[in-house]
């Protein structure tokens, strides 16, 4: 008799499942000229697929939660510049950080630059982010956006991926030292660049050389570059600053009580978030040579999400 | 004999060909980014420089008859191939400069810029490379009544070295080799295709004054 309890809870566990998987209502769907772009809400989750693989989540209930926990490492900046005016993105998706710097930081100027248009369209519709005083986004390719402005940012952050089957990837002309160049030469004193790799910290030969190639590629630029690995997701965030006073963990908390005391770092987990701070050379980047625009095999080294 | 050779011939020069293409889509995609429209106007452009190069070529070959006339024209565009990593950028540098600063670039020109850039770099290279196949095909078919085998013969080994450029280009150049060593060896490709030509204009004249005396 309990046996047969237990099957039939077992059965309807399965049977709830099957509800929920089947309750992933598709908002919206559309193909553009880059990507198969999909909308589509599950249990009060609203997600964001560019070819099947996951850009961005919001909760529907507060569009400041369910975000992935990548998008909070971009309010790391502040620990080094606590006057940050003019921030610029490059790659809008579902819009977490653009959304979360409007309402924690209103006064910041937050320009975003995005080849898609249809990814603006579905960030409006979907995503509730609008053009304001203190949003402006560009429909055009970051690298020649860029290059074509003679304005300076305080930080500038990186977020532009590309996805197919095999997992989400990086455009090559994004991740030269060529590119890093200009970066640098639009920040202003005391700039950060923050760069969202889709990858992890290699553990062994598996984990593919896309985070210790980036490292290098920025190192070769920028005097330091420190790393902010996920806890929970496949990123790893790479912070690259114009100064060159090295960055530690300690120094970092003191700035960050500071931090909260005043109207900055206003994020709920700021400070938990700073614990995932790495400072060391990620492993095997040694043998890796930076990326250049005229060798970038970045496609030879495809990440795989796990 | 004649047959090898042209067989061997329009290899090389469908493989050089797609080199440039795939590659060039690659070194496009650096100034006008993951854009699109870097690959469709890279494979708009190279049909241009193929249908181009089939009709100029096969009005070349039956006027001259003779392949020492593109031998010349391969020989300078591979040396055009082989410096373009020294001037290539100067002429997209100018294509994505020429529009107002500091605002973006009109969506018209997002479209049209690269095919602009594709055009005055690649057009030209992949045009002399097409005039090969028709002039292969003049000089193989001595009888009328193998044409039909001789050209199907030129097509088929100039599209299964196309095949191989494509893939040898996606597969294996780009992931070892930097862009501007690509270029230059396809350069270096190019003017010994012409030199091949060369040699077979020579061979070939000799061969027919032979007919002619016996």
């Amino acid at each position: 008799m309990r046996q047969k309890a237990n099957w039939v809870c077992v059965g309807l566990a399965g049977l709830f499942a099957l509800v929920a998987a089947a309750h992933a209502q598709v908002v919206f769907e559309t193909t553009s000229a880059y990507h198969h772009i999909l909308v589509s809400d599950n249990q009060g989750i609203r997600t964001l697929y560019f070819d099947h693989a996951p850009e961005t989540r919001m909760a529907l209930a507060d569009p400041l939660k369910g975000h992935f926990e990548y998008t909070e490492y971009f309010h790391m900046p502040w620990l080094w510049n606590t006057n940050l005016k003019n921030v610029l993105m490059i790659g809008l998706g579902g819009a977490s950080v653009a959304r979360a710097y409007q309402r924690y930081y209103p006064e910041v100027m937050f320009e975003v630059v995005e080849l898609d248009p249809k990814v603006w369209h579905v960030a409006k519709e979907f995503f509730g982010v609008q053009e304001s005083r203190t949003l402006r986004i560009f429909i055009e390719d970051g690298r020649l956006h860029l290059r074509r402005s003679r304005k300076k940012y305080d930080a500038i952050f990186m977020d532009a991926y590309t996805a197919n089957r095999y997992g989400s990837y990086i455009p090559y002309s994004l991740a030269t030292t060529e590119f890093f160049t200009l970066t640098l030469d639009r920040l202003t004193e005391n700039g950060v660049l923050a760069y969202n790799v889709i990858g992890k910290l290699p553990t062994s030969r598996r984990d593919g050389e896309i985070v210790p190639a980036l490292y290098q590629t920025l190192k070769a630029v920028f005097p330091q570059v420190y790393l902010f690995p996920a806890a929970r997701d496949y990123n790893v965030v790479l912070l690259a600053t114009t100064s060159a006073e090295p960055a530690t963990l300690p120094k970092l908390n003191q700035r960050a009580d500071a931090l909260a005391a005043g109207k900055w770092a206003k994020t709920p987990q700021f400070k938990l978030r700073l614990q995932s701070f790495r400072s060391e050379l990620p492993a095997g980047a040694a043998k890796v040579q930076p990326l250049t625009d005229d060798f970038a095999p970045l496609d030879g080294m495809l990440n795989v999400a796990p | 004999m004649r047959n090898w050779a042209a067989f061997l011939l329009a290899f090389l020069g469908g493989f050089a060909l797609m080199v440039l293409e795939i590659v060039g889509a690659r070194y496009l995609g650096k100034d006008f980014g993951g854009s699109f429209y870097v690959w469709i106007s890279q494979i708009g452009v190279i049909l241009i420089a193929l249908a181009l190069g089939y009709y100029v070529g096969g009005e070349l070959a039956d006027r001259f008859q003779r392949t020492s006339i593109l031998a010349w024209l391969l020989a300078s565009s591979g040396l055009f191939t082989f410096l373009m990593p020294d001037f290539a950028g100067r002429i997209i540098d100018a294509i994505v400069m020429r529009h107002p600063l500091d605002q973006p670039i009109p969506r018209i020109w997002q479209k049209l810029d690269p095919a602009l850039g594709s055009g005055l770099i690649f057009l030209l290279p992949c045009f002399v490379l097409a005039m090969l196949s028709p002039f292969l095909i003049r000089l193989a078919a001595r009888k009328l009544a193998h044409v039909g085998r001789v050209s199907g013969l030129v097509y088929a080994a100039s599209t299964t070295g196309s095949i191989a450029g494509v893939f040898t280009s996606g597969y294996v150049l780009i992931d070892r080799f930097s862009l501007t060593q690509i270029f230059r060896a396809t350069g270096v490709l190019t003017v010994l295709l012409g030199a091949m030509c060369f040699l077979m204009d020579r061979w070939l004249v000799d061969d027919q004054s032979e007919m002619k005396e016996s």
